[in-house]
């Protein structure tokens, strides 16, 4: 049989060995094609079955349906969307069941027209990637998209990303536009947008209720606050972990505590935090690429310390308050000895160490321990109560852009990343 | 119906332009399709999890004006889910994407398929049906097409099974006012298979069958869950000259005939007054039916994202078993053992050894022991509401040596399960009486009436004989004797 003159969403009639089937080809795969049948129901079926093929009717798949222009409304602020990932909003053709990602303020003011009334929405398609593909030059190319556009009268920026970097994305940024005058919220779905039940849509208006209704300055995530779609909590960028692996409330404020929280329905602002930056804004948005991340975990090699030597910045993830393997305490524990020597090695390559925990919750302490002192000793520097990846951004941040600080600038807070007292958390996040 | 009845009714509803097709719904009798939680229907516990969500239509606007007015009706809403952690986790509150499907479930719906002698498709694509009013967590119900072009015989001869469908139960429903909908989720995510047949039904009495051979085809698999609210089914049905009605709700299948005839007569009405209306009806007790919804337009599905398809493999194929469906195992049964159907199947749902029963049960009628196995044990439910846990074997051998009467049988299985006694304990007490010690008994309760200046009637003797020996003599046996001694 040849499938060659078939296109997608052609009508077609096939005839296999025991049957008739009518339906629209939905996908031509290796040895399956696609049919969805006139009740709805997609079926595959097996094309070494199939003995004729004949073209009912030539339609083409349905393209993405505009929406319908929008009125300005002139007594509203202007918010500008900056697609990056996780699309938030997306439409299903029924007819086909193709699944059209909307982009377009039009689209996004059709999916939620709430957003009309809380603000006007123009917005720039930067790229549309898994988060987990994130490079530093993406962050550099939303900063300059930002820089571009930020003194053009927007009250605030949302920026959409998928959610599994979403985090250190936001931290990144934090640290490439430092002290921006106004709002620059994360939003991501943690619900694909092609589902009725997606969480992005009370996201996405929870962060313009939070640009329209507050004074904040600065970068910062906009997640739900729980399970049911009723408050999104505004997360410092700097203190914030994706703590599940797919629940709405997946992401949960690290050593700190919400900026604010924002009630979907009214738009009410609540701030639990109002020492926010108000200095100069400045757009530093480049990057050192040759920085890594070393989990230390138990029984350790030589090898995966002396990988790093060379290396302009390594964040060290130890356990507790900041140990690694380091010391020989019998027979078979030689092997943290060469570790000891290797480590010394990748510091006197020039390579930056940072000490950060495991544990997620807390502040690392070297002084504590003797192995620790003596990481100290060898140059390794404590992160304080910086989470990992945000000591990660950091590190390459300040080694692109204050090369001859680095090791003055990484204990010090910057733009919320440390804090200089460890507050008592309710630690038990998920109720 | 007799034959020329069948015959007449055939011909009236041809002459309507009669048509009607059935949708089955029957719960599957293994955990949830997409998790690993258990399918209880309605979880005793009470809700531990509460949640509130609100969702939004998805679909594109071109031509879908059925659910956007749907979407209308509810969009205000909010829907509130209770959830016990017993029977839920976080795939049904929608928190965590599907986890790979139930095989056992998709095993079942394949020997369900083949039963109905339906097509197996080639590769499985789940669907999302979309769904706004919150009666699935994910705003869609997840659905896949296992099988098509399937036929059931009939006495109106085949009637064609265009489709076997596995798909996911939608959670229950527990209050709706102007502000909110609440669900409750144990049964969200059961496993459920649809049998959809083609609009080949020829009468309301027709549309019973199909149900009735369809529902029996279902528990033939011994795989399916049983009781009220498990299996569902839905009447589509339409005269010329009137658009298509669905009627949900039958309360029991006795009463589809009298409610589709109803929903004819109520057809010819409408076709009178010219209000003609495609809807959802809802079956009432009084066989009448009343307006529940606008009919839904087309189903509305796309590809399922979270799961890949499934190819149908040889071995899966090879995999699936063939049981003997029950109506063949019953008639078998009742033939051989000259019992009713009725006996007959309960046997076979009960999963009752009965040949090896009868065979060594040689001095009693197989009617008897049947009902000994089926039926006792329920009138002891109902009456006592005592559950029967002791093995009736045993007692059945008593009176196989005659050991003890017939009327004993049920004494002393009620006695046994009451008191937690031992059977041979119990049993002194029922052990049968000599034949000539009954008889002098008798004859001297005659003498004791006749001196009372009381006619002794067989009434009177046999209720004073068995204030004696209730249990240890067989009634029958009694009123031949006392016929006998008041005759002589």
């Amino acid at each position: 049989m040849d499938f060659k003159g078939l296109k997608q969403g052609y009508k077609i009639n096939v005839k296999t060995s025991i049957e008739v089937v009518e339906g629209i080809l939905i996908n031509d795969k290796k040895d399956i094609l696609v049919l969805k049948l006139n009740n709805g129901y997609n079926i595959g079926i097996e094309k070494s079955n199939i003995r004729d093929i004949r073209v009912v009717e030539k339609s083409e798949m349905v393209s993405n349906p505009n929406g319908k222009k929008i009125e300005l409304n002139k007594n509203l602020p202007k918010i500008l969307i900056l697609h990056t990932g996780g699309t938030i909003a997306s439409r299903v053709d029924y007819k086909t069941g193709a699944v059209h990602a909307s982009f377009e303020p039009e689209q996004l003011i059709e999916m939620f027209p709430e957003l009309h009334e809380i603000a006007n929405i123009d917005s720039v398609f930067i790229g549309n990637i898994w988060s987990d593909d994130l490079r530093f030059k993406h962050i550099t190319l939303i900063a300059k998209e930002i820089e571009k556009n930020i003194s053009k009268g927007y009250k605030g920026i949302i920026i959409s990303m998928g959610t599994d970097n979403l985090a250190v994305g936001a931290a990144a940024l934090s640290f490439a536009i430092e002290n921006s005058n106004i709002p620059i919220i994360f939003v991501g779905a943690q619900r694909s947008s092609d589902r009725g039940s997606s969480d992005a849509g009370v996201n996405l208006v929870c962060a313009a209720s939070f640009v329209c209704n507050s004074n904040y300055r600065g970068v910062a995530i906009c997640m739900h606050s729980k399970s049911s779609d009723i408050t999104c909590d505004i997360f410092s960028a700097t203190k914030t972990k994706k703590l599940h692996t797919s629940r709405r409330d997946a992401f949960q404020n690290i050593n700190t505590e919400s900026i604010a929280m924002v009630d979907y329905k009214t738009g009410k602002v609540s701030m639990k935090q109002e020492n926010y930056s108000s200095g100069e804004m400045k757009i530093l948005p480049e990057f050192e690429d040759k920085v890594a991340i070393l989990k230390i975990h138990i029984n350790m090699n030589l090898e995966q310390f002396k990988f790093y030597k060379g290396y302009k910045g390594l964040i060290i993830e130890g356990t507790g308050l900041g140990q690694i393997p380091f010391t020989k305490n019998d027979g078979v524990t030689e092997e943290h000895e060469k570790i000891r020597q290797a480590l010394k090695e990748v510091i006197e390559s020039g390579t930056v160490v940072v000490m950060t925990s495991n544990c997620i919750f807390g502040r690392v302490n070297m002084d504590v321990y003797k192995p620790a002192r003596e990481l100290q000793e060898l140059g390794v520097i404590p992160g304080e109560d910086m989470l990992t990846e945000t000591a990660f951004v950091k590190l390459a941040w300040l080694l692109k852009n204050h090369p001859n600080q680095v090791k003055e600038l990484i204990g010090k807070n910057i733009c919320g990343e440390i804090s200089s007292r460890t507050m008592y958390q309710n630690i038990s996040q998920f109720n | 119906m007799t034959e020329k009845n069948l015959e007449e009714d055939s011909k009236y509803y041809n002459e309507l332009g009669f048509k009607a097709g059935l949708e089955i719904h029957q719960q599957l009798e293994t955990h949830k399709l997409f998790c690993k939680c258990p399918s209880l229907v309605n979880d005793p516990n009470k809700a531990d999890i509460k949640f509130e969500r609100r969702f939004r239509s998805v679909l594109s606007e071109k031509g879908e004006k059925d659910i956007v007015a749907e979407f209308e009706m509810q969009k205000n809403k909010v829907i509130r889910y209770e959830a016990c952690s017993s029977s839920s986790c976080l795939v049904e509150y929608d928190e965590e994407p599907p986890h790979s499907i139930n095989k056992y479930a998709l095993n079942i719906a394949l020997e369900i398929a083949t039963l109905f002698n339906a097509e197996i498709v080639d590769e499985i694509q789940i669907m999302r049906k979309a769904v706004v009013d919150g009666s699935v967590t994910s705003g869609f119900q997840r659905t896949m097409l296992i099988a098509k072009r399937g036929y059931i015989k009939t006495s109106l001869g085949n009637v064609h099974i265009d489709t076997v469908c596995l798909e996911e139960e939608a959670a229950k429903k527990l209050s709706e006012d102007s502000n909110y909908i609440t669900y409750r989720l144990d049964r969200l995510g059961v496993p459920l298979v649809e049998i959809a047949t083609a609009p080949e039904i020829k009468t309301p009495e027709h549309a019973k069958e199909c149900a009735s051979i369809i529902g029996m085809i279902l528990r033939s698999t011994n795989k399916v869950k049983r009781g009220i609210g498990t299996i569902r089914q839905d009447v589509n049905l339409s005269i010329r000259g009137h658009p298509r009605i669905e009627i949900k709700g039958f309360q029991e299948l006795k009463s589809m005939p009298k409610v589709i005839e109803n929903e004819v007569k109520r057809q010819i009405e409408d076709i009178k007054n010219k209000t003609l209306k495609a809807e959802v009806r809802k079956a009432n007790v009084d066989f009448t039916t009343t307006f529940q919804r606008p009919m839904p337009g087309a189903a509305r599905m796309y590809p399922e994202t979270d799961h890949v398809p499934i190819k149908i493999s040889e071995e899966m194929l090879e995999n699936i078993s063939r049981p003997e469906l029950i109506t063949e195992k019953t008639i078998s049964l009742e033939k051989k053992y000259k019992i009713s159907s009725v006996l007959a199947e309960e046997i076979i749902k009960n999963k009752i050894n009965f040949e090896d029963y009868v065979s060594k049960l040689e001095n009693i009628e197989p009617e008897f022991i049947a009902r000994v196995l089926v039926e006792y044990p329920k009138q002891i439910k109902t009456k006592y509401n005592l559950e029967i846990k002791y093995d009736i074997y045993s007692i059945l051998d008593l009176y196989n040596n005659r050991k003890i009467s017939k009327e004993a049988v049920l004494e002393i299985m009620v006695e046994l399960n009451a008191t937690g006694r031992r059977l041979d304990e119990i049993s002194k007490k029922y052990l049968s009486v000599d034949e000539e010690e009954v008889k002098k008994e008798i004859k001297k309760i005659i003498l004791d009436l006749e001196s009372e200046d009381k006619e002794p009637k067989m009434n009177e003797v046999m209720g004073r004989l068995m204030e004696k020996y209730r249990g240890k003599i067989d009634g029958k046996r009694a009123v031949e004797l006392i016929k006998i001694i008041l005759k002589s």
